[in-house]
């Protein structure tokens, strides 16, 4: 018969090797996709950063909450999510990318780069008017493409909430595109 | 005809309904072309979302570096206040660790409270003092000696004496009106 052991996270992560090491290895496993996935909610490339870290060490801290290997990586998008909404709900400031980070190609003509920039600059002041809520499951649910069940999970909410977020997100932009296009 | 509302509308375009609502709703939009007009508005918006998706150039092993550099710090941070904060172990008050601290609290307190109360002040009384009314006025005396007296005739007066040895009187003068307020003092020592 086997035995179930409660193991914390730094167990979980690597066994053997020194806390520091183990604590390394598990901010360069996930650091990627926790960025990308802070970065399209706040669409900011410091920010994202910031809130990475700020993730991380929220997520360390209270490893001994985790004590399932296969929830580590929900565990942390959860944090993570709840980290970004957080700071759009405190900060409640416009997030802007600059122009110098906004994405290009090197194919790219310097008018196609501005012109790329300015259609970004417009779908960012139309997630500006949702609320940090909507915003987050907006994007995760139509930008990610996650099913509404895993933006549930990352929310920590119902599917019920979840879906009357998305929709209540998806009407106000699309006012907001149709007030754009007058 | 009752259509669908917007939130309806907005999850279909999405495919976020459940499967018998979205029957329904594809039902209505086979026969509504202003719902479909509505359903066709949100797919073109969410056509549009994913451009968001697309990153900035990064620097991911720049990144990486520093965000491990300042996670060790912010949870070195941490663990400072932390330790900072932790209460201190207790020690099991039972038995005779009580008592003793019982005691000891008892003995402090009764310390301060004899510490705090002033010494007793040795009190001079005077043999046979007494005070007196007489047709003049009012005399104090102590002992055989007269002390002192107010003696304002007979007028009337209102007297005063206090326990620390004055005395004192008010009263109208005859002569000119006024109100007059006599104060005088005797030293017990």
């Amino acid at each position: 018969m086997g035995t179930t052991v409660l193991i914390g996270m730094s167990d979980v992560i690597e066994p053997g090797l020194e806390l520091q090491e183990r604590q390394n290895r598990f901010v360069s496993q996930h650091f990627r996709r926790i960025f990308v996935q802070i970065y399209h909610v706040v669409q900011n490339v410091a920010d994202a950063q910031d809130l990475t870290q700020e993730a991380f060490i929220k997520a360390l801290q209270h490893q001994e909450q985790l004590k399932d290997e296969a929830k580590a990586a929900h565990w942390l998008s959860r944090i993570a999510t709840n980290t970004a909404i957080d700071f759009l709900r405190k900060s409640g400031r416009a997030t802007f990318c600059e122009l110098d980070e906004a994405p290009e190609s090197h194919s790219e003509s310097p008018e196609q780069i501005l012109l790329r920039s300015e259609h970004r600059e417009y779908l960012e002041d139309g997630l500006r008017l949702l609320s940090a809520r909507e915003r987050a499951a907006l994007i995760m649910r139509d930008v990610e493409g996650l099913p509404a069940d895993e933006v549930a999970l990352r929310m920590n909410c119902s599917k019920a909430t979840v879906r009357s977020h998305i929709a209540n997100g998806r009407n106000k932009f699309r006012r907001y595109m149709e007030r754009r296009k007058r | 005809m009752r259509h669908p509302n917007q939130a309806i509308l907005a999850l279909h375009a999405g495919g976020d309904l459940g499967p018998f609502r979205s029957w329904l709703t594809a039902r209505h939009l086979a026969r509504c072309a202003d719902c479909r007009e509505e359903v066709a508005g949100y797919t073109e918006m969410r056509e549009l979302l994913p451009e968001l998706a697309e990153l900035p150039e990064i620097s991911w092993n720049r990144m990486a570096a520093e965000i491990k550099a300042n996670v060790r710090l912010g949870l070195e941070a941490g663990e400072c206040v932390r330790t900072a904060d932790m209460p201190l172990p207790r020690a099991s008050m039972t038995g005779w660790r009580a008592a003793v601290a019982i005691a000891s609290v008892v003995v402090m307190v009764g310390g301060c409270l004899m510490l705090e109360r002033p010494a007793p002040q040795p009190v001079h009384v005077a043999a046979e003092t007494s005070v007196e009314s007489t047709q003049d006025g009012v005399q104090f005396q102590a002992g055989d000696d007269r002390a002192f007296g107010l003696m304002n005739g007979a007028q009337k007066a209102v007297y005063h004496l206090d326990a620390q040895g004055s005395m004192g009187s008010r009263y109208i003068d005859r002569e000119t009106g006024a109100v007059t307020i006599a104060t005088v003092s005797y030293d017990v020592q």
